[in-house]
């Protein structure tokens, strides 16, 4: 008796593709750490405690007088802005002729571990925004918030709405009661107290087992998959790496700011339901009466669209914008897509509503 | 199910704790009658460690059920979600794209059972309740280590937490004086 099996051509093809790639990789790729994430110049203008704000070079001879600050999040590090010179939004907001500076919140220690949203808005902030007046002569600024940095921009501008001439508020967290997020479904029963008691900081490690959660199989497996399949894509290796490497660059979160974060916004909701106070001040947004541009994506994973449009309802401003895309969180600022269809509207409304 | 487990562990929880102190105290004479110092403070830190790991058991025990269950949920998933595959595999045709496909729809079907279930309360809640067990024997870790630091004559967790809330509001002061300094000064300069 004969068996036959018949196996298709093409699947050993790829079986000894794989394999060899798999056999080649160490000589023919960078090593992961000593990647270099960042595509356009900067200066440290201002340090305080572990924070940094970061000047970036001009890429235009005239630039518009009004400077914008970004706030990143208090999650993984500002490298993404700027991570690919394609897909930058630096690059693209400076080759508009944008001034801008970006606030690197740092590595907190377990001395830091007391921090909370009063020292964040109140302290660094605003020393980092006064700081760009001072340089700029100017009296307000342009300030964007990214994801939780936009929850941290948007509180400042609630509490110092002096010193903002425009807010945009990228993907920021906001109503966590209407986030449908699986990181709001696990933060809404977070023993949180216990958790910064014995640890201090949010350790890296839990951040890490949050991002596993977020589909775990597309990017804990596929995207590994498709990496070795592209070893021979110069492009799509660099890529790949500088994200991975952004990826497992997050640092700890302090204590304090993470719980007043999960309690205040995911758990109490105070911040939408008018009932948020930072040191001692009531946080209004119907306070934020300068213009505002709040940006969601539909696809995104980590903060819902549901989750950040109520600022554009809550605010006390008469000129305000609510763009919605149809991408995900990290799509919406570090994509082909974000420099075609995100970036043109933003850099068009800040310039027309600056000096 | 809970009542006579938890009753079984008060049972022990007490004969332990009585055995405990009672030979502590049996043991008190003699130890501080040939102990020189530091020996008779290695007694008193036996006690109290064999305290908190006797208080510990409640929580080893929370922590397998959580965890079993943590286990279960994602084991259940897999294999729903693996049945699910199974199902649709005579539906992809069996030609150069089959491999790429069945790997579609192997990823999808995953992604989609398993973002369902992070998505469950009944997820989330045991999952925090394995977390927070997690960080209760943790605690109990840190006291442990704080008797024997206590001992070696080193700071606490608790005593170096002091320090740490002691710099934190210095720092704040020192902020404080700061920034009032430098607007008197430019009240002044103006």
């Amino acid at each position: 008796m004969t068996l036959e099996t018949s196996v298709n051509e093409s699947i050993i093809g790829d079986f000894l593709n794989f394999n060899r790639n798999i056999a080649e990789i160490p000589s023919r790729i960078s090593v992961p750490h000593e990647v270099k994430m960042d595509t356009c110049e900067y200066d440290v203008v201002y340090e305080e405690d572990r924070i940094r704000m970061l000047h970036y070079k001009p890429l235009t001879s005239k630039q518009i007088k009004t400077p914008l600050v970004i706030s990143y999040a208090i999650v993984n590090r500002y490298h993404i802005f700027d991570i690919d010179p394609k897909k930058s939004w630096i690059r693209n907001l400076l080759e508009s002729g944008i001034d801008v500076y970006m606030i690197d919140w740092g590595t907190p220690t377990k001395l830091d571990k007391f921090l909370g949203f009063d020292e964040y808005v109140n302290d660094y902030l605003d020393n980092c925004i006064e700081d760009v007046c001072d340089r700029s002569s100017v009296d307000k600024v342009s300030l964007q918030g990214y994801c939780t940095g936009g929850t941290l921009a948007t509180v400042y501008s609630a509490l110092h709405p002096e010193k903002v001439k425009n807010l945009v508020a990228t993907a920021p967290v906001i109503d966590g009661w209407k986030d449908t997020t699986v990181i709001s479904n696990i933060a809404k029963n977070f023993d949180v107290d216990t958790m910064v008691d014995v640890v201090g900081n949010m350790p890296p490690e839990f951040i890490y087992y949050c991002f596993s959660i977020l589909k775990p199989f597309e990017q804990g497996i596929e995207k590994y998959l498709k990496f070795f399949q592209n070893l021979d894509n110069e492009k799509y290796v660099n890529s790949f790496l500088k994200i991975e490497k952004w990826l497992a660059e997050t640092p700890p979160i302090p204590g304090e700011l993470f719980k007043q974060w999960i309690k205040g916004i995911y758990q109490e909701n105070l911040l939408a339901r008018d009932k948020m106070f930072v040191g001692n001040q009531h946080v209004s947004l119907k306070n934020i009466t300068m213009p505002v541009f709040t940006q969601v994506a539909v696809g995104d994973h980590l903060v819902s669209p549901e989750c950040s449009m109520p600022l554009h309802y809550a605010v006390g401003s008469d000129d305000k914008n609510l763009e919605i895309y149809p991408t995900g969180h990290v799509g919406m600022i570090a994509s082909s897509y974000s420099q075609k269809n995100v970036l043109p509207t933003l850099t068009k409304w800040i310039k027309t509503r600056s000096d | 199910m809970e009542k006579p487990l938890d009753n079984m562990f008060d049972y022990y929880k007490h004969t332990s704790m009585f055995w405990n102190d009672m030979i502590s105290m049996m043991a008190s004479k003699p130890a501080s009658l040939t102990a020189v110092g530091p020996l008779r403070n290695f007694t008193e830190n036996i006690k109290k460690i064999s305290q908190e790991l006797i208080e510990s058991n409640q929580e080893i025990v929370n922590f397998n059920t959580y965890l079993m269950e943590y286990y279960k949920q994602l084991g259940e998933t897999w294999a729903d979600s693996q049945k699910k595959v199974m199902s649709k595999v005579s539906e992809i045709p069996q030609d150069a794209e089959s491999t790429e496909a069945y790997k579609r729809v192997w990823i999808d079907m995953f992604e989609n059972d398993f973002t369902q279930l992070f998505d469950t309360e009944s997820f989330s809640k045991n999952y925090n309740k394995l977390v927070s067990t997690e960080m209760q024997l943790l605690k109990r870790w840190n006291t442990i280590m704080d008797i024997m630091l206590k001992s070696a004559n080193m700071p606490t967790k608790e005593e170096i937490d002091e320090i740490y809330q002691e710099l934190f509001s210095l720092k704040k002061q020192i902020k404080k004086l700061d920034s009032s300094k430098k607007r008197r000064d430019v009240k002044n300069d103006s």
